[in-house]
């Protein structure tokens, strides 16, 4: 068995990996004195793919939207009955949940991992989907499309994408909506699983107190071999490289506008460490434009325009990548106005260089912070995984980074043209 | 693979002047943190400023005036997180202050993170920005007009919109139902000085508790503790749980319309159960088998076999001896809801436990407590809890406790379980 093994000893942790014969990718990153085990089995498969070209066939095969979702909840399903209540007779928490770009099933007990790791295995690789059961899910994942509904940062979220995108289905919810899943059935569901559920196109994670050869060992007893490597075609729709719409406004039942704004990024072309540094830059240049310690934070603050819930963010996938701010505003089109002019004075005046080291000290600092929790660690390592590079990583960029990096990016990246704004506001 | 954990305990350190001073000694973590909390009781009268003080508070201290300075601070101590505000559990309103700081370890800048973040608090707390003896006017009237749009803006939430309101209804008239940040019009009353005599009030005699986790040695613990003691602290207000015993004579219906598309069922029950009841754990386990999971009651017959909602669940509200149970479903299937969810009351009480339910109940609950300790602000809510119940369970004794429990002590327990209030949010 060829495994490996990297360790990162600024960070006090570890990384043991190993490669199935089919192309399956299995991490374990052990955290000593940790009472939980947390295990996910992923596949690169989310939301955004709903056109593709199934392994051996010619013609474009397009799917209603949710549909990965949809499998999500169906693979719960056996056929001896339902699996939650195998892991629940263990007493550890089932779980799954489908992003834009992948699908994880996933675990959490504090005894019993060999078990527990045993049945996530098997019921990942064993569908079990009948007419009637998909029948009734829907009601289910109605309520839970109801639900999201009425969630106005949810909302807000969506609409925002909706004005940086035309086609890209990166703007469509996660969960589709209650007519589009209503066309799905069993044998499109089949379709969607033999695509995108072979081994080579998904990664087991293992977070926690666990010995490392014992999970590759039952990896390579549970696997089972499907054939050949096939070769996906994901089918994207090319947009026009500016936004839809600059401004889009949602009335929902709420006592203060909610809003989201930020800025379309039309890099799409990097991965591996590259994407790292890129991400890394644009989340300092948030920082130092308009996090806590900024001028325009606090300005805003003391100005009535905002409050404790804005926050920031950014992602950068293989098809999509945006920087996003926002919360709670009595004026959202004013934060907009002031976000936007406080941009154009410093594409004049520059950057503050001794505020990006403070910043970069502190994002430091951050992300450690995140490597307390294994579930923190597990969703973080998933992401960056299908990026190409590991989640550690991180810790090298900011070491690296340079000043003058980040400036360049911030030419390239806060282009007012690209800028949007979505608000959610009272009925 | 079972492995014996190490048991985590809050060892007591000191106990001066009302406040206490608990370690809780862990080195897996990144980082650590320092916790305070005043205890108050919970009034209508003193709700919202009590809500309003920490916000004026972290606005500025004399060392760092603004919250700029304080950001700015933060950033320097490798991004240092502080946050603070109020929380109700029970009858009582807990004012809360937190910092959690980057471990030594990982700082490359030798020993004193500890003693930095402590500090830190500490100015916060008790040395605010005065302006002739009071606040600073404008960071009162800011924050008392971000606190108004807090409270307007808590319906941004549905599900827990629908709980909390299924609460105040149910305890209209009691300290439970007060709102823990107030209302809006409370809010606007409030002056600069009767926040700051509040303010005194509270430095003066509330009783405190300092929870502090890592490996920080106990005399520096105590060193920097005792800077409270500078403190003019006489008279410490004791503290008192609610009344959890209530007959009640008519079920209340109440219809809450708003421009929504999913309607939210919340149903109130009383427990009659007190924390430091023997039979708690027993309802522990009620809660957890009806509605805390995938294998519970409500999962499997109102989400699985009648496909009416995404979630339905139950919750306790621990020291009001109180349980929610909550449900989004489609607002022409409320009486259907109401009826299953009913109908799994009855099947408990009648003592209609599969084996299965019922060891999936009492290892789901195991498993709980113990994750409890991969998560520092976990363990200090666990052991700030048990103080407040009076129950000084320990992780290891509670999973003991649960493990001894049976099918007939949950269906008995169901007996004390009554129906109070029936909430629904419904379309305008």
């Amino acid at each position: 068995m060829k495994t490996k093994t990297i360790e990162y000893s600024r960070l006090n942790e570890k990384i043991f990996s190993y490669e199935h014969s089919s192309g399956l990718k299995v991490f374990v990153i052990p955290k000593k004195g940790y009472s939980k085990k947390y295990a996910t089995f992923s596949t690169h498969y989310g939301s955004i793919n709903n056109s593709f070209v199934i392994p051996g066939e010619s013609e474009v095969t397009n799917v209603p939207d949710g549909i990965a979702h949809f499998l999500e909840h169906k693979l719960f399903e056996q056929k001896d009955g339902s699996v939650m209540e195998k892991f629940s007779a263990l007493g550890s928490n089932p779980n799954a949940y489908t992003s834009f770009n992948q699908t994880v099933y996933l675990f959490s007990c504090t005894d019993k991992f060999d078990e527990n790791f045993r049945l996530l295995l098997n019921f990942v690789q064993n569908p079990f989907i009948t007419e009637e059961s998909v029948e009734k899910e829907k009601g289910i994942i109605g309520q839970e499309i109801r639900m999201y509904d009425d969630d106005p940062g949810w909302r807000s979220f969506f609409n925002l994408l909706g004005s940086f995108y035309e086609k890209n289905p990166v703007s469509i919810d996660i969960a589709g909506t209650v007519e589009s899943i209503s066309k799905i059935n069993r044998d499109i569901l089949y379709k969607c699983y033999n695509t995108f559920y072979h081994p080579s196109n998904m990664v087991i994670v293992v977070v926690g107190e666990t010995e490392p050869s014992e999970v590759f060992k039952m990896v390579d007893q549970l696997i089972v071999q499907t054939g050949d490597k096939p070769e996906i075609k994901r089918i994207f729709p090319q947009d026009s490289p500016k936004i839809k719409r600059n401004y889009i406004e949602q009335k929902l039942a709420v006592g203060m506008p909610i809003f989201q704004m930020g800025f379309r990024d039309n890099r799409l072309d990097s991965r591996g460490i590259e994407a790292l540094n890129h991400e890394v830059a644009i989340r300092i240049l948030l920082d130092m434009i308009m996090g806590r310690s900024s001028e325009l934070y606090n300005r805003l603050y003391d100005d009535g325009l905002i409050n404790a819930s804005f926050d920031t963010d950014y992602t950068l996938e293989e098809n999509y990548a945006f920087s996003m701010f926002g919360g709670e505003s009595r004026d959202p089109e004013a934060v907009r106005d002031r976000i936007a002019e406080e941009i154009r004075l410093i594409g004049k005046n520059g950057l503050d260089r001794n505020r990006f080291e403070q910043v970069k000290k502190a994002q430091m600092g951050k992300f450690l912070r995140q490597l307390n929790s294994v579930e923190r660690i597990s969703n973080l390592f998933i992401t960056v995984y299908f990026k190409g590079v590991y989640l550690f990583d991180y810790f090298d960029v900011y070491d690296r980074i340079s000043f003058e990096y980040i400036r360049d990016i911030f030419h390239e990246h806060f282009n007012l043209d690209n800028m949007a704004l979505s608000a959610v506001k009272p009925v | 693979m079972d492995i014996t954990l190490k048991e985590e305990l809050a060892v007591k350190l000191k106990s001066f002047n009302g406040i206490t001073v608990y370690k809780i000694s862990q080195d897996r973590f990144k980082t650590n943190t320092i916790n305070i909390f005043f205890h108050d009781t919970l009034t209508r009268e003193t709700a919202a400023l009590n809500a309003l003080m920490p916000a004026v508070l972290r606005r500025g201290c004399e060392k760092f005036p603004t919250f700029k300075d304080i950001a700015v601070y933060l950033e320097k101590l490798y991004g240092t997180s502080f946050d603070c505000g109020v929380a109700k559990k029970g009858e009582i309103q807990l004012i809360q202050f937190y910092i959690e700081y980057v471990a030594d370890q990982y700082t490359q800048e030798g020993k004193g993170m500890f003693e930095k973040a402590f500090e830190l608090l500490f100015e916060i707390i008790t040395k605010p920005v005065t302006e002739s003896g009071i606040f600073k006017e404008e960071y009162v009237v800011q924050e008392k007009e971000n606190l108004k749009r807090l409270i307007e803006s808590r319906v941004n939430d549905k599900v827990q919109y629908a709980v909390d309101r299924c609460y105040e209804e149910m305890c209209g008239d009691e300290p439970f139902g007060v709102y823990e940040y107030g209302t809006a019009q409370d809010v606007d009353k409030i002056t600069n000085k009767q926040l700051y005599e509040q303010y005194n009030k509270i430095l003066g005699s509330l009783p405190i508790d300092i929870f502090v986790t890592g490996d920080t040695e106990d005399a520096r613990i105590l060193k920097m503790a005792e800077k409270f003691s500078s403190l003019n602290r006489v008279n410490i207000k004791n503290i008192k749980a609610g009344n959890i015993s209530k007959q009640i004579e008519e079920v209340k219906n109440i219809t809450e319309k708003m421009s929504i598309n999913q309607g939210k069922l919340s149903m109130g029950f009383r427990t009659n159960t007190a924390p430091a009841e023997p039979d708690y754990y027993a309802l522990m386990a009620y809660s957890i088998l009806l509605g805390g999971g995938m294998h519970s009651k409500l999962f499997q017959n109102v989400r699985e076999k009648a496909s009416l909602a995404y979630y339905a669940f139950s919750r306790l509200e621990k020291f009001k001896g109180l349980m929610v149970v909550s449900s989004g479903i489609e607002t022409e299937n409320r009486d259907k809801a109401k009826e299953i969810i009913m109908e799994q009351l009855g099947e408990i009480e009648k003592g209609n436990i599969t084996d299965n339910e019922f060891d999936a109940t009492v290892k789901t609950i195991e498993t709980g407590i113990k994750s409890l300790k991969d998560s520092q602000l976990q363990m200090v809510d666990f052991y700030l809890s048990q103080n407040m119940a009076g129950t000084n369970d320990t992780f290891d004794t509670l999973v003991q406790k649960v493990n001894k429990l049976t099918k007939q002590d949950i269906a008995e327990v169901s007996k004390k379980i009554k129906l109070d209030t029936v909430y629904f949010l419904t379309k305008a």
